[in-house]
């Protein structure tokens, strides 16, 4: 594994593992852009980012940047009152929603929806992803409502 | 349908003293239960040549319980799962004794699970999670680490769907806390709920607020498994097994890539065709219930109500004493106690030896129950008993 520089920072939630499979997918999003893995054959975007297709099992994927203008809109969501992980009770609830990516098809990405009240939020509603410089050297993407 | 429908059945049923806090061992706790399961067949222990379990790393293993009760077994196993498991496990026993490889396998779980590793969470490496769960890293860095809020991710878009409201959600509850008014030995007797107070209750993690999850106890439990043949020199009614889908799985690790689909679907697909019968046979059911959510869930993948009909159902009262399916009726692990599914498995046997005869805690003539596994929208199993 990886490790992971603490030191340069107060933040205390987890911070994303990068691996052998995902790493295209972090190192983007420290650029502040989302790359998404594609398969070759099938032509399906993959997500999470894996060491082969899910979709059709080929092992030639490819990775895809669709830059920093990303948007969709809310599939799911669970907002929790009591801190699950370290870091998390400063900011409670914890809003976490599934989105439904309008740049590609299937692709559904799970991230906290922030600066949110609980009572805006609902399926169905528009969001756009935007990243918090979580390190000197870290971002984690983040869906926010459109306003 | 299943060639060996009705060879093999479930003859012995056991549990441990039930508590918030055991003072002692998962090991005592397993003991007490395999005696009471062994006492209850009929049998005694060194008959008993084959002794299974599922853990997740905070119980003793099947040695030491053998060990214990002066058995030295022919095959021992120990595998790591949560809910699905005891369905998992029946089903290997059947294996095992049609191979010729045992022929009475007692498989049981035991946890201090309340006063010892709680399964809610908490106290994990992050990295460990992230680096253990597929996909984990798109998760556990948004603080998405409890069952709570990997099922509610689910729920939430199910109940948008089936135009489900939270008070469908406290069907659920007000159903289960119902039946453990009538068990003694369940955690929340003398302590019923009320729609009305259900619905005050603030969320833990939307959409389930404190009664929507499960209990956490310190608790074993054991069954017995053997053949029909066999059966016959047991003292207790045999429940037999007429159809049983070990474990069905969603079609990706990170289960969470596709919200629109659970593993209990593919169950369902297999297990009334499995048994030879139809959803509307059924007269007594448990359905896996570490959370209210995932009763209604089950409910539409095991085709006993429509997606349209879920809310309706469970209003109406159908998995009421009375209902169309009285469930859980030792109240569920919602309100009995929670030993990751096989509570529910030892009380759908009871029901079906008829063994509350004579009480209202009976459903009045039963022949045929399902008995749901759920270890998550993941991995799913299920089996059919008959009487």
């Amino acid at each position: 594994m990886m490790s992971i520089e603490k030191t340069s920072s107060k933040y205390e939630k987890p911070i994303p593992l990068k691996t052998i499979d995902n790493k295209p997918y972090w190192d983007a999003a420290d650029q502040h852009e989302l790359a998404i893995q594609s398969c070759e054959d099938c032509k399906r975007a993959i997500h999470p980012p894996g060491p082969a297709c899910p979709h059709c099992g080929s092992p030639t994927i490819e990775w895809i940047n669709y830059g920093s203008d990303v948007t969709g809109t809310i599939y799911s969501f669970v907002m929790t009152y009591v801190p699950m992980l370290p870091g998390f009770q400063h900011d409670l609830p914890t809003i976490i929603a599934q989105v439904e990516v309008d740049q590609m098809e299937g692709v559904r990405i799970t991230a906290n929806l922030i600066n949110a009240a609980p009572e805006e939020v609902a399926i169905g509603k528009a969001v756009k992803m935007t990243w918090i410089d979580i390190t000197e050297d870290r971002a984690l993407p983040q869906w926010a409502l459109m306003k | 349908m299943w060639d060996l429908s009705g060879k093999y059945a479930i003859v012995g049923v056991g549990e441990s003293e039930r508590s918030k806090n055991s003072g002692t061992t998962p090991l005592h706790l397993a003991l007490q239960a395999a005696r009471n399961a062994i006492e209850d067949a009929g049998l005694n222990a060194k008959d008993i040549d084959a002794f299974m379990s599922y853990s997740e790393h905070d119980s003793c293993t099947s040695h030491q319980l053998a060990t214990y009760l002066g058995v030295r077994p022919r095959y021992v196993k120990d595998i790591m799962g949560g809910g699905s498991s005891t369905e998992l496990l029946i089903a290997d026993a059947v294996s095992l004794i049609e191979s010729g490889q045992a022929t009475a396998v007692l498989i049981f779980r035991s946890m201090n699970g309340r006063s010892g590793v709680r399964m809610g969470g908490g106290g994990w490496s992050t990295d460990l999670l992230q680096s253990a769960i597929e996909g984990g890293s798109f998760i556990i860095p948004y603080g998405m680490a409890s069952p709570s809020q990997w099922f509610g991710m689910f729920a939430t878009r199910h109940m948008y769907e089936a135009n489900l409201t939270q008070e469908h959600l406290g069907h659920v509850c007000v159903s289960f806390y119902e039946h453990a008014q009538r068990n003694p030995k369940a955690m929340l007797h003398g302590k019923p709920l009320s729609m009305e107070h259900y619905l005050k209750t603030s969320h833990l993690s939307y959409p389930f607020t404190k009664h929507d999850f499960c209990l956490e106890t310190d608790e074993a439990n054991a069954i017995i498994v053997t053949s029909a043949e066999r059966a016959k020199d047991c003292k207790s009614r045999p429940v037999f097994i007429k159809g049983i889908v070990a474990r069905e799985a969603h079609p990706h690790a990170h289960y969470w890539s596709d919200l629109s689909q659970v593993a209990a679907d593919y169950v369902g697909e297999r297990i009334y065709e499995n048994a030879g019968i139809q959803p509307e046979d059924l007269d007594v059911a448990s359905i896996y219930d570490c959370y209210s959510w995932v009763v209604l869930r089950q409910l539409e993948a095991y085709k006993i109500a429509s997606r349209e009909g879920l809310g309706d159902f469970v209003a109406q009262g159908n998995l009421k004493m009375g209902g169309k399916l009285p469930s859980n009726t030792a109240g569920g692990m919602l309100s009995e106690g929670y030993t990751h599914g096989m509570n529910n498995v030892l009380e759908i046997t009871r029901q079906l030896r008829h063994e509350y005869k004579g009480t209202e805690r009976q459903v009045e003539g039963c022949e045929l129950g399902l008995c749901t596994g759920w270890l998550g929208p993941d991995a799913a199993g299920a089996m059919i008993l008959n009487n």
